[in-house]
Parts: C-alpha cells; sequence; structure tokens
C-alpha cells in the first residue's frame, strides 16, 4: 500500500489521501477506485477512524481509495460562501480531475455515511464515472407498513430496557418521537435527520437509476440511527420501485449498530461487508 | 497555505500537517499534540484554526497524529506508549528539521498533553507548554474512556444481550492491547512535575486548580465540551482557542 497526501483545486484548496494497492487485483479493479465523502463535520479520517480502515483493507484486496475533505472540512480551505450543494459539486469536478490526472481511466465508487450518502446521492449523476456507491444510512421514505414495525421494535427494545430503569424515559420519548413523527427536542439533542440537507426520493431514484444503467452497483446499510425511518430489510427497494433493483442494489439492515460505528466488531462487520460487495 | 507529508520511521510512518509562518518569522515552532480517540477527530477543525492563526502570528506549525490513530500508519490494536512517546520526539525534531527553529513550544489537549509531558520531560528543551483540559494521570483517563464508553452502550438501545456482554468488556469500544492500557495507567502526574512550572499554561473549560502543578498559570474559559458523553459532535469554541493562542503567542 501507498499512501500519498495531496493538495489539489485552484491554489491547492482541497486536501485528501490517496490510497494506491501495491497489486491490484485486475485491470478492472486498477481503474476502480472507492472516494470516501465527508460524514457531516468530521475530518475525512471518518468516524471512529472508519474510512482509514476500509481505506486499506480495500489496498489490501488490490483496490485503490481517496479519502476526501470537501471546502471547509478537515484539512480544505473553506469557501468563500458556504459550504453547501454547490461547492460540494465543484469539489466533485476537482476531484475527478484529480483521480483521473493520478490513475487515468476511472471508474468511482462513492462512498459516504450520514450527510456522507446524502452528498453521494446528489453527485452521481452528475458524472459517467461514478458506477457504484456505498451508502451508510441513507434517507429513505417510510412505506406503509413502517409504523406497525416501529412499535414491534419500540416493545421488544423496551423489554430489554427493564433491568437499566435509568434508561426508561429518554428512550420512552425517543420511541414516541418516531412512532408518531414528532421531534421533541426539549432534552436538547438536535433531532438527526433535521441536522442533514436531505435528497429527495426523486434524487435518490435518479442516484440509482443512473448507476444501474452504467452497470454499476449499490450498497446500502441501514443502522439503528435509521429506524426512525427505516426498520425491514428491502423498504428502500420498495420505496424507489426500481426495476432490477435486487440484480445491482444490496440492503443490510443492521439494527443492532449504532450510526458511527464505535464498536469494533461492528466496524470489522461493515468493512468485512464492503470487501465482499467489492470483490 | 500548508504542506501534508508522512515522515518518521519507514515501518511507522506518521502523517503531519506543517504551516509554515507567514509574515515575520518569529523562530518559533509549535508542536501540536492532539488528544486521543473520539478526541481526535473532535478537535480537528479547532486545531487546525488555531494552527492558521498560529502561523499568521508568524510562528511555524506541526500538527500530527499519533501512530494507529488518524491517518498515520499501524492499528490501534498494535500501537504502544512507547510509540506514542516517540512520535511526539520524532515530531518535534522533523518540526525542528523543517523550519530551524531552536524555541519549541508545545500544545498539548486532554491525554495528550500527558503524552508530551511523558515525552518532553527533561528530555527534549521546550520553552513552553499550553494545556487544554489537561488529563491529570494515566488513571483517571481510563476513568474517563470508562464513563465514555458507559455513555455510548447507555444510548445503543438495540444490543443483544451477548453483545452488550461483549461491549461493556473493558475499554472494548477502543480496541487499544492490554499492554496500552496498563501503560497509559502507570502514567502519573509526576510526568507534569518533571517540567518547569513556569513553562506551563493551562487552559481549562471547567473550573481551574484540578492541575498537578503548583503555581502554573491556569485560565478557565467556561465551555461545555461533552468530552465524555458527544463523542462524535465536534468542539469548537472561539474563546478556548483565543486562550490557547495568546498562551501560545504571548511574551
Amino acid at each position: 500500500m501507498i499512501e500519498e497526501p495531496l493538495q489539489f483545486g485552484d491554489g491547492g484548496r482541497l486536501f485528501g489521501i490517496l490510497t494506491k494497492a501495491e497489486r491490484p487485483a485486475n485491470a478492472a479493479s486498477d481503474s476502480r477506485i472507492f472516494v470516501f465523502l465527508n460524514a457531516g463535520l468530521l475530518p475525512r479520517a471518518g468516524p471512529h477512524r472508519l474510512h482509514v480502515r476500509i481505506a486499506r483493507e480495500l489496498a489490501e484486496i488490490g483496490i485503490h481509495s481517496l479519502r476526501v475533505d470537501f471546502a471547509g472540512r478537515g484539512d480544505s480551505l473553506p469557501p468563500a460562501e458556504g459550504p453547501d450543494q454547490r461547492t460540494v459539486a465543484a469539489d466533485f469536478v476537482e476531484i475527478m480531475r484529480l483521480l483521473e490526472s493520478e490513475l487515468g481511466d476511472i471508474e468511482v465508487v462513492l462512498v459516504g455515511l450520514c450527510s456522507g450518502a446524502d452528498n453521494a446521492v446528489r453527485l452521481a449523476p452528475q458524472d459517467r464515472r461514478v458506477t457504484g456507491l456505498v451508502l451508510l444510512d441513507p434517507v429513505c421514505d417510510q412505506d406503509p407498513g413502517f409504523r406497525s414495525r416501529a412499535l414491534r421494535y419500540s416493545t421488544r427494545a423496551l423489554l430489554r430496557k427493564c433491568t437499566t430503569p435509568s434508561k426508561y424515559l429518554p428512550w420512552i420519548k425517543r420511541c414516541m418521537a418516531a412512532m408518531f413523527g414528532t421531534n421533541d427536542d426539549a432534552d436538547g439533542s438536535a433531532d438527526n435527520l433535521s441536522l442533514r440537507d436531505l435528497p429527495t426520493t426523486e434524487q435518490t431514484r435518479d442516484a440509482l437509476t443512473t448507476v444501474r444503467e452504467r452497470n454499476g452497483k449499490v450498497l446500502a446499510v441501514f443502522t439503528q440511527y435509521a429506524l426512525e425511518y427505516y426498520n425491514q430489510l428491502g423498504q428502500m427497494g420498495d420505496v424507489l420501485e426500481l426495476d432490477d433493483y435486487d440484480q445491482f442494489c444490496t440492503e443490510r439492515f443492521w439494527p443492532q449498530v449504532e450510526h458511527t460505528y464505535p464498536f469494533e466488531q461492528h466496524r470489522r462487520q461493515l468493512i468485512d461487508a464492503i470487501k465482499s460487495w467489492a470483490s | 497555505m500548508h504542506e501534508a507529508f508522512f515522515f518518521g520511521p519507514t515501518d511507522r510512518q506518521i502523517f503531519g500537517v506543517y504551516h509554515p509562518a507567514l509574515g515575520i518569522d518569529t523562530g518559533v515552532l509549535t508542536v501540536i499534540c492532539p488528544p486521543l480517540l473520539s478526541e481526535l477527530n473532535r478537535t480537528h477543525s479547532a486545531l487546525r484554526n488555531l494552527a492558521v492563526a498560529l502561523a499568521q502570528k508568524g510562528q511555524h506549525v506541526l500538527r500530527f497524529d499519533y501512530t494507529g490513530t488518524g491517518d498515520s500508519h499501524g492499528h490501534l490494536a498494535d500501537a504502544s506508549m512507547a510509540h506514542w512517546v516517540e512520535d511526539i520526539q520524532i515530531s518535534i525534531q522533523e518540526g525542528r528539521d523543517l523550519t530551524g527553529c531552536r524555541a519549541v513550544r508545545v500544545l498539548a489537549v486532554r491525554a495528550g498533553a500527558l503524552l508530551a509531558c511523558n515525552s518532553v520531560g527533561s528530555q527534549v528543551d521546550i520553552d513552553r507548554a499550553v494545556l487544554w483540559d489537561p488529563i491529570a494521570s494515566g488513571t483517571e483517563y481510563l476513568s474517563t474512556l470508562d464513563r465514555e464508553q458507559a455513555s455510548v452502550i447507555d444510548t445503543h438501545h438495540y444490543l443483544s444481550r451477548a453483545e452488550q456482554a461483549q461491549v461493556s468488556s473493558e475499554y472494548s469500544i477502543y480496541g487499544m492491547s492490554a499492554g496500552m492500557l496498563s501503560d497509559i495507567k502507570a502514567i502519573n502526574s509526576g510526568v507534569y512535575q518533571a517540567i518547569d512550572a513556569k513553562k506551563f499554561r493551562v487552559v481549562c473549560t471547567s473550573s481551574a486548580g484540578q492541575f498537578p502543578v503548583e503555581n502554573a498559570t491556569e485560565v478557565v474559559v467556561p465551555f461545555e465540551c461533552y468530552w465524555e458523553t458527544k463523542i462524535d459532535g465536534v468542539v469548537f469554541s472561539q474563546p478556548v482557542l483565543e486562550q490557547l493562542l495568546t498562551g501560545l503567542t504571548a511574551a
């Protein structure tokens, strides 16, 4: 594995680290590169160093990657205005230009957690070289059975909570919010989804359709965080109603896993899932 | 304006970012020793901004990630206290080689303060150590990690009983080796005593009087960092940064 810090864009305003596999697995993997997008305000290493770990393990199986900071994140300079969708789109043009100059003909897999997934969805249709998406807790519409399943989940979790009374009140509050679609902010914690600049369902459908048309594929992983809007394997496919969905999109539903993967065994689970999907 | 690069031993490359002095060069090098684990990500933006501000005041600044953390090489599970202590010494030397500065200041955050003072001790001549919410001892740091882990488990509602037992074991969420944990435990507040009290500027966000060196200069900037509870939140406080900047630049 060779890692190279790169400053690029006008006046070197953007920053990323390119991880090159020493021995690409085959000609196809030599042109394929995973690009890790910032998760929220966090720098390119990702929550609990997740992006670094995935990048280096992908290199071990012959796949290149770039973990990048958008303008105003990590070690990239802040934009004159924003950051917002417009600056992210401009940064993406620079990222693709850089990758082309470093690696020639490329096929890109965008990897994003939380707002990173939102950006990946919006960026995918913009460049024909994006042929894959790894979406970690992307947004998804609720389907007709969502509320009744939410009640089942809440009951099951309540039984587990019986041994820890100190958790009752805040937990019940969160369950009520999920069941009735309210976002009670009285405890001072901001609602997670309201902090995200969410893509529309149409944008998600568009992103997945373009990836399918490019003969690419998608991995979507939903964790405990997504229980506010997703609680059944296959829900995303049901909501989007895309042809051949199961042929190009792999959904994973891990309600026992926390959004930012703070536990090592869950990080391992994700890394293995991505490696297996990528191979 | 900065330059990112890997340096140090070929089998254990350290990731660093160098911010050259802008304008009038004061001939001072500040090495930023970040905190560990989740606090590294949480303070990244604040420490980057501080580095930029110091460079604008004519200081050379080197930021780095410890072995097995951030973008540096290695796995946390394989990292040792000896690596981290050496990383600081290597970074100071790298900064000196890059800049030719003789005057070295250290800015260290949380457990980074313990490491920095352990590393610098009597071996490296520094003319100032500015510490942000320093952890008093290794034992205190492990208690902090305990509470942080408990807080993560607390907010985790859907773990199976088996998983709950697994993640509740000692510091399991960090994936540090037993050797590292025992090395951390062994660091006591004596590492601070080895440095002349006059060299310290301590910036606390809670209350003063907790730093274990008498006569060290302490400043309190009330700010709730939620070090142990909001492990994914970004810590950014302009008043804290201003105090750190003052501590590092004042005559």
